[in-house]
């Protein structure tokens, strides 16, 4: 009885190793998104302190700070932080969701196509998402590369009639990886 | 004659317009390295700012902190495990554990890895 007691013990104080997920991050992962119309201004921004964590059961989070967004034009950056992502009370984009069928073992130095399925989290709005992801490995390091669409007006952005005919309607969004394996 | 100078007085006003509008449309980014950062700090103490939910007081703002190098990368450093600041041109002459001062503007709380991050950063020290 008393054995079976302390193998229990045994067991559960093992069981959180045998549980541990292998972890992939990175701290400076890159965001790209354009916005831009033909003939007009270039709207395009870019991120390249992006967090991410990919585990081995495919699950996948990344984190932006929105205020980490450059633009080129500094005036279309205010904009872009006080009118319309609202930076000071929304300060974070946020995705979290999964790559399905993902196989860590089976990654390889060529890049395989995944499904993406998850929620993006972006001026207090949720919105899923289901894209593709090229994903391979190099080195014992993750390659994660995505692109995929998002419209202002799912995360109650309102573009005033003004500006709108000079912002894309579909914000086109790429966003690469590059994760080190962590335990 | 009179035509004239009024023609004169007219193209002044339009090009000043101009001119005016141009600088406002295309007015240059902030120049972080030379602002005077609004609080100087050593890095762990940066966080405490977001704990206390006084993060207005740091965020977009030039910050000046001070730590030791817990981790190099490429175009980012991380100061005591807890900010890292991201600079705009690759690293290089810089070791773990060295003691540093970095300034740059704070652009807010990570919660993934519990970090404050900073980019536009420049070496102090």
């Amino acid at each position: 009885m008393k054995n079976l007691v302390l193998t229990i013990i045994f067991l559960s104080s093992i069981f959180p190793i045998l549980n541990a997920q292998e972890k992939y991050i990175t701290k400076s992962g890159e965001i790209n998104f354009e916005a831009s119309v033909p003939s007009f201004e270039e709207v395009k921004a870019t991120h390249n302190s992006v967090s991410a964590i990919i585990k081995s059961n495919g699950e996948f989070a990344s984190l932006a700070l929105v205020k980490g967004f450059r633009f080129k034009v500094a005036l279309m950056e205010e904009h872009f932080n006080e009118n319309y992502a609202e930076s000071s009370k929304y300060p974070k984009a946020t995705f979290k969701g999964k790559v399905m069928a993902f196989d860590i073992t089976g990654l390889t130095t060529d890049s395989k196509e995944y499904v993406l399925i998850g929620m993006v989290n972006m001026h207090g709005v949720d919105k899923k998402i289901e894209t593709k992801a090229l994903i391979r490995k190099v080195g014992g390091i993750i390659f994660l590369d995505t692109q995929f669409v998002l419209k202002p007006e799912d995360f109650n952005i309102n573009i005033p009639n003004v500006v709108s005919s000079k912002i894309a309607e579909e914000i086109r969004i790429s966003s690469s990886f590059e994760l080190k394996g962590k335990l | 004659m009179k035509k004239q100078v009024k023609i004169v007085i007219a193209l002044v006003f339009v090009s000043l317009g101009l001119y005016f509008a141009y600088n406002y449309m295309y007015q240059d980014h902030r120049d972080i390295k030379a602002e005077k950062a609004v609080v100087l700090i050593p890095a762990s103490e940066l966080i405490s700012y977001f704990n206390e939910n006084n993060s207005k007081k740091v965020l977009n703002k030039t910050v000046q902190v001070s730590g030791i190098i817990t981790e190099i990368n490429t175009k980012n450093i991380i100061l005591d495990d807890k900010v890292q600041c991201s600079f705009d041109s690759v690293l290089k002459n810089l070791n773990l554990n060295e003691t540093i001062i970095v300034k740059g503007r704070c652009i807010g709380f990570d919660e993934l890895f519990e970090v404050v991050k900073m980019d536009q950063s420049s070496i102090i020290k």
